[in-house]
């Protein structure tokens, strides 16, 4: 899985009872026989009713986040409309072959905005139909596009350990997370292989303003990466990796999204968030062209978006609403620990993902150049 | 008169007697071979195909060369390769010099004992790579099992850096690879006949004499095919080194999968594959030429 909030979904490190599941999908496109196998056992019909409703095929991620999809959103959607909802887990990369093969093997897709926008620019999106929304009021909706219509926000965060920083004496920007003299320890920063990598923090760093980062100036953000270099100890590929680093104490300050590092502090580790200059991203739902569920996949999309299904989300797991109702529903302490809370928001800047979406070839020459080049 | 024109109908009359029932055995041979080359020209060949067209065709511009262009301009992709085929060549002297002795020990061990070790051998093989890979990572952690002992032992103040750098992926990746050299030298020294190292005693040679003369020339095509094998497995290795791997780390099938899951040029990925395809078929066929391969794999009579 590619971009990065598609793995983003906050399960926890395999030590702390999580499994490898999805890194391994994300992984096996090279192994045909895992791939295949992945693929046999892949679609897992959860509901027992197969009724007259038929079913609709959705693309799932695993972890902390499948769960929450299915106890907020999938299992209220079948019971409210008869329809068999079957997850299916398949990488951005699988996906565009199957458009480019014809052969359309599922209906919904919930990805990050760089995915779906790839999926957009090479036209196997169906538009959605806003017109027959019946439950949900489009109005309300953030990020409402043609294509693909916002599902949650989330965040790549400063996460920091309290016992060696403890809260107040920690790093309150990445300017100070870029310092190792006054805050010394190993570092951990985000590698391309998780869809992106943190060029927007290097630029905070090195001083350029929140709304000036794009585009961005790739010299000036690798020659401030190259000052922070000697105290990185690895860039990590999968949320998995993020979550295991910093709950072994292999670094001690890094960039990890939000839902991830909730995950594993609710459990004890003695990590927290700065939300300070947090990169706030967006996730979307889509449609592929030629689905077979069509109809299905529309309907399903206008259930999820509610202000109270996307509330309820919120409470299974740290990211937030993107339907301006939904707040009204969410109670005050589940607020605080979202990503586009009142009090995070604004501290935050927004991914610009078309920016990478333009310039991704360009970004993962460089960072091939920047990583073999110093080592 | 010379006696070749009578001699030579006998000849073609004994060749042609023995000949037949061996044509007999080779049109069986194919039929029998029918359903494996059928299965790989469709699902190996046909789609290695497809790659090899894509590296060098776009809908839009046609046929071109670009990609490979691309990767002979920028540096970055041979030195990556580079690197793929020094960290594949350590691995596979590792896993030599660890997997041969192992493999001897099972092959001079009584068959049952030999089995229970086989077996300890095999086991990982039941695990995910990734449970693996994870599982050395607890071990050999900054704050890891190995640590914590030397620390306590006394041996080391500051926690050795056995993770995340080019130590930490040779270890993984060593460790992965370890059973396909153990099998295949095994299966070599299974074959080697007793009675030959008795006879290099009996004729005065010491224990090692007789291993170095007489066992370790014998258990050469194992080693060939053991490290063939590794290495080749090695080249397309990317979980272990993302995970274990510093940031420089970098092998080849690492950016292959980022060109098809985050760049989505395919062409190119696709042109990086080629490459690799023919760089390793390249290193076969040199290999093949020192050590002649088809000794490896003959059947044993």
């Amino acid at each position: 899985m590619t971009d990065r909030s598609e793995e983003h979904g906050g399960r926890p490190a395999l030590g702390a009872g999580g499994g490898s599941g999805a890194r391994f999908t994300r992984r096996t496109w090279l192994m045909g026989a895992a791939a295949a196998a992945a693929t046999a056992t892949g679609p897992f019909v959860w509901t027992r009713r197969a009724g007259a409703a038929g079913k609709v095929v959705i693309r799932t991620i695993g972890g902390a986040y499948e769960e929450a999809n299915v106890k907020a959103i999938f299992e209220p959607f079948a019971k409210a409309t008869g329809i068999e909802v079957v997850k299916v887990p398949a990488s951005l990369g699988k996906l565009l072959a199957m458009f480019e093969a014809g052969n359309i093997e599922l209906d919904v897709v919930d990805a990050g905005e760089l995915g779906l926008l790839s999926l957009n620019q090479k036209g196997a999106l169906e538009k959605i139909n806003y017109k027959a929304w019946k439950l949900t009021n489009p109005e309300d909706m953030d990020h409402r596009r043609d294509t693909m219509v916002a599902d949650i926000y989330f965040s790549t965060v400063l996460a920091y350990n309290t016992e060696v920083f403890p809260t107040g004496k920690h790093p309150k920007s990445w300017a100070e997370f870029w310092d190792a003299k006054k805050f010394p320890g190993p570092r951990m920063l985000t590698d391309l292989a998780a869809g992106a990598i943190d060029v927007e923090f290097a630029l905070l760093a090195d001083g350029v303003p929140k709304d000036k980062l794009y585009p961005i100036d790739l010299d000036r953000a690798f020659k401030s990466l190259d000052r922070v270099r000697p105290s990185i100890r690895k860039f990590w590929d999968t949320g998995a990796l993020s979550a295991q680093m910093l709950a072994d104490k292999e670094v001690v300050l890094g960039s990890i999204w939000n839902g991830r590092l909730q995950a594993i502090a609710d459990k004890g580790a003695p990590l927290a968030i700065e939300w300070n200059e947090a990169a706030l991203q967006v996730q979307f739902w889509g449609i592929m062209k030629g689905a077979k569920n069509g109809d299905n996949a529309q309907r399903f999309i206008d259930f999820a978006c509610q202000p109270q299904i996307q509330a309820a989300h919120a409470g299974f797991i740290p990211y937030g609403p993107t339907n301006r109702q939904a707040f009204k529903h969410i109670k005050a302490d589940v607020a605080a620990r979202l990503p586009s809370s009142p009090e995070h928001k604004p501290k935050a800047f927004l991914h610009n993902a078309q920016w990478w979406a333009d310039n991704r070839s360009t970004v993962s020459e460089r960072w091939s150049q920047w990583l073999l080049q110093k080592g | 008169m010379s006696p070749a024109p009578v001699a030579a109908p006998d000849a073609v009359a004994t060749v042609d007697a023995s000949l037949a029932p061996e044509r007999r055995d080779a049109v069986r041979y194919l039929l029998i071979l029918l359903p494996a080359v059928l299965v790989l020209l469709a699902l190996f060949v046909y789609p290695l195909l497809g790659i090899v067209e894509r590296s060098a065709y776009t809908p839009k511009t046609g046929y071109t060369l670009e990609y490979y262009g691309q990767i002979w301009r920028v540096p970055v992709y041979l030195q990556v390769i580079g690197r793929t085929f020094r960290t594949s060549a350590l691995v596979t002297l590792m896993c030599l010099a660890l997997g041969y002795p192992l493999a001897y020990l099972l092959a001079t061990l009584r068959p049952r004992v030999a089995r229970l070790l086989m077996i300890v051998v095999v086991l990982p093989f039941f695990t995910s790579i990734i449970v693996r890979t994870y599982a050395w990572m607890v071990l050999l952690g900054r704050n890891g099992v190995v640590n914590q002992y030397l620390t306590r032992l006394g041996l080391t103040d500051t926690p050795l850096p056995l993770l995340y750098n080019q130590g930490g992926v040779l270890i993984g990746m060593t460790y992965v690879l370890l059973p396909y050299m153990v099998l295949t030298v095994y299966s070599v020294m299974r074959g080697i006949e007793p009675g030959l190292i008795r006879a290099a005693h009996s004729l005065g040679a010491s224990r090692w004499q007789a291993f170095r003369r007489v066992f370790l020339p014998l258990s050469l095509p194992g080693i060939a095919g053991g490290t063939l094998l590794v290495f080749i497995l090695s080249l397309g290795f990317f979980i272990t080194p993302a995970l274990m791997g510093g940031p420089s780390d970098v092998m080849i099938a690492m950016l292959i999968e980022r060109e098809v899951e985050f760049t989505l040029n395919w062409s190119f990925a696709s042109a990086l594959a080629v490459i690799l395809l023919v760089l390793t078929l390249i290193g076969f066929v040199g290999y093949n030429r020192i050590v002649r391969l088809e000794r490896v794999f003959e059947a044993r009579d």
